[in-house]
């Protein structure tokens, strides 16, 4: 159950996907613009890669391993991630069609997220089991949402710098990402007192 | 002659006018990741126009038999393979640039780069063509990563590719960590805004600009001309509508 | 079995379940599409601007193939080719779009008025609404941080001078400025109206000459003077009766503050 609660609390704070380990940048900067597509993205993301997780980890201990085809997990992940993705659009425009409204522009730029391949990836080579493997997986999409959600309001406090001519509209957004990341720093001495 | 010029202008536009990560924005992951060290740089650089290379001549080969409908799956096999030999080699002969890369060496397949120039050019264009732009954007790519990674490898650890250069307790060591990858690249994309100068200030989207003067904080000195040439285009777009109307009435 | 073939089968294996799964469910799960529906929405712009009512040009196209809407002119942002385009589509008879044009009843910029406290929150016109009703010394009036710029499809709204004023070449009339605005003084009104009022404070005499220059003092001169009897004040503004309202221009031209706009509106 430690071991549960620590994963979660590693990956939304400690390791944050996008603020420590350099993941979803992309959507990251793009996305971040509005406070609406912020919800929506994080949304999908979380979805995704809770699903992810676990179908992927089914596949890779019950087909892959007993056929010692490791080695091919980063074709098979990506195709089950890209299937996946495209079999829940289909899923949530016939059965959920609020939750399709909400996310159903996303979900195709996810495929092409770096941090779901890299949340089941990272789930084999921490050799976690189905269970923590899921909440691995929830955990990184709602450490994605909050710093997308983050840095929404810091770029709305943004629009009214004035900063020097060179550094305008991407440079000093990015400035303050290094500021964001930096404050996350600050969670890994609490990890270690929380969690022994 | 016109044929060479434009063969070397395919591989040129990946280095300097098109540049994957400056210009067209892809690929920051890696880039602000792997940038620590110029060694992990070079290794990430190789190993991404090796893998840019092989897709693109692979997937312009295939691109007539490739139904429409499901290009990107297909497109993406066909990089997860190059990546998963890529990740076998690296494993194999250079280990310790496989710990250097970690997650983003299997995380090429979806480096936006890769798949973007698999869906806009070697879908669209021939072999020789693929192969010179693959060659042209791994070659920017590599340029960025390493010169950001220079930087970064002087200031936060003192070194360059290993070799001690400022003694120790003199370095910046944050650079090396996540905000300072973040503020290399910001200021790595100041420096080229600073350089490109001038021109193209008006409706500049890499300057994050669309034109939107309406409620812009920035107060930037085009301001008052951008309003005007917004209204002014306005007018003549409306003029130009209602002669169209005459033209067709007579 | 060598491991290349076992790879080889697995991988092929694993893409025909997920491609069998993604055909059966295509398949299966399919939402049914009416008929009617593609035939009208091809004729929309696709916008997507809100003016007719609906969310989206979607909603506008299922509303008239399921019968439910019978006005096929309520695409301002289409205008009249698209009411024509609709119309024939649907069999019914064509009715002319009004074309309407923004107006932000408000001219009190920089000039005019001036900030009664330095805002620093968000810069945006609603946060600073939620502070003591806005920073400006009116009340009611263009707070000027643009929201209503950054929603409009068009870029027809331009700050200047610390009010937001539209470009009436530019704007289509969806009306998405007139929802933002959190002090609801953007009103849609059709482009053949002449008199507009330029102001939206209710106050009345020396409180709003103190706020702005150009605020209505409530003397009620425009609805004395009016000839065709159309003015009335209502909480100390000018309501004009367009029906009634001939176009003479005596309403503007008695007005001492200059609120009441004649002729091409700012």
């Amino acid at each position: 159950m430690t071991k549960v609660l620590m994963i979660a609390f590693m990956m939304v704070f400690t390791q944050n996907y996008v603020l420590v380990q350099f993941l979803a940048i992309c959507p990251f900067l793009g996305v971040s613009q509005k406070f609406d597509s912020c919800i929506g993205m994080s949304g999908a993301v979380i979805f995704v890669m809770t699903l992810a997780s676990a179908v992927t980890w089914l596949i890779y201990t019950y087909v892959m391993v007993p056929l010692g085809l490791d080695y091919l997990s980063t074709i098979i992940f990506i195709l089950v991630i890209a299937a996946l993705v495209q079999f829940v659009e289909i899923f949530l425009k016939k059965f959920i069609k609020p939750l399709y409204n909400a996310l159903g522009v996303y979900l195709p730029l996810i495929t092409t997220n770096c941090a779901v391949l890299a949340v089941t990836l990272l789930n084999i080579s921490e050799k976690y089991n189905l269970l923590e493997s899921c909440v691995d997986g929830f955990s990184a999409g709602v450490g994605f949402g909050l710093a997308l959600i983050l840095f929404c309001g810091v770029r709305k406090a943004l629009e009214r710098a004035k900063p020097p001519k060179s550094w305008a509209g991407l440079p000093i957004t990015l400035v303050a990402a290094a500021l964001t990341s930096m404050t996350f720093m600050g969670f890994t001495g609490i990890a270690d007192k929380l969690f022994g | 002659m016109k044929q060479k010029n434009s063969k070397w202008k395919i591989l040129t536009n990946g280095i300097f006018k098109e540049n994957p990560v400056l210009i067209l924005l892809l690929g920051c992951c890696s880039v602000l990741a792997i940038s620590v060290t110029v060694s992990g740089a070079l290794g990430m650089g190789v190993a991404m126009t090796f893998v840019l290379v092989c897709s693109n001549v692979v997937i312009s080969l295939l691109r007539k038999v490739i139904p429409d409908k499901i290009r990107i799956p297909c497109f993406i096999v066909v990089i997860a393979t190059f990546v998963t030999l890529v990740q076998m080699v690296v494993q194999a002969f250079l280990p310790a640039l496989y710990d250097a890369l970690g997650i983003f060496l299997p995380l090429i397949v979806v480096n936006c780069i890769v798949l973007g120039r698999a869906e806009m050019f070697a879908s669209k264009n021939g072999v020789l063509d693929s192969l010179l732009d693959g060659i042209g954007m791994g070659l920017g790519y590599t340029l960025v990563i390493v010169c950001i990674a220079v930087v970064r490898e002087l200031i936060g650890s003192g070194t360059f590719y290993g070799i001690r250069i400022i003694p120790e307790g003199y370095q910046i060591g944050i650079i090396t960590q996540t905000p300072g990858g973040f503020f290399m690249f910001g200021a790595a994309m100041a420096l080229l805004i600073y350089c490109l100068g001038k021109k193209g200030r008006h409706f500049d989207p890499r300057i994050g600009c669309d034109g939107k003067c309406g409620n812009c904080g920035f107060n930037c000195e085009n301001r008052e001309d951008n309003i005007k040439l917004y209204e002014n285009q306005a007018a003549l777009e409306a003029a130009a509508a209602a002669d169209e109307k005459e033209g067709s009435a007579v | 079995m060598s491991p290349v073939l076992i790879a080889v089968l697995i991988l092929s294996a694993i893409g025909l379940v997920c491609a069998l799964v993604l055909v059966l469910a295509s398949k299966f799960m399919a939402v049914p599409v009416d008929e009617k529906f593609p035939a009208i929405r091809a004729c929309l712009p696709g916008a997507n601007c809100g003016a007719c009512g609906y969310a989206g040009c979607d909603g506008y196209a299922n509303a008239l193939a399921a019968g439910e809407e019978e006005k096929t002119n309520k695409c301002i942002a289409g205008g009249q080719e698209v009411a024509k385009a609709v119309a024939e589509t649907m069999g019914l008879a064509f009715e002319a779009v009004v074309e309407v044009n923004a107006f932000v009843h408000c001219r009190g910029d920089c000039l005019n008025t001036q900030k009664r406290t330095e805002f620093q929150g968000a810069r945006s016109c609603a946060a600073a609404k939620l502070l003591f009703g806005s920073d400006g010394a009116c009340h009611y009036g263009c707070i000027g941080y643009g929201d209503c710029a950054s929603v409009c499809p068009e870029n027809a709204i331009n700050i200047i001078n610390g009010i937001a004023h539209i470009n009436d070449i530019r704007c289509m009339g969806c009306g998405a400025c007139a929802r933002t605005c959190p002090q609801g003084i953007i009103e849609v009104l059709p482009k053949e109206f002449e008199v507009a009022v330029s102001c939206s404070n209710h106050d009345r005499g020396p409180a709003v000459k103190k706020a702005c220059a150009v605020g209505c003092i409530a003397c009620t001169l425009c609805a004395k003077k009016c000839p065709a009897g159309a003015i009335t004040m209502v909480n100390n503004l000018p309501e004009i009766d367009h029906d009634k309202c001939t176009g003479c221009g005596t309403c503007a031209s008695v007005c001492p503050q200059k609120v009441i706009l004649f002729g091409n509106k700012v």
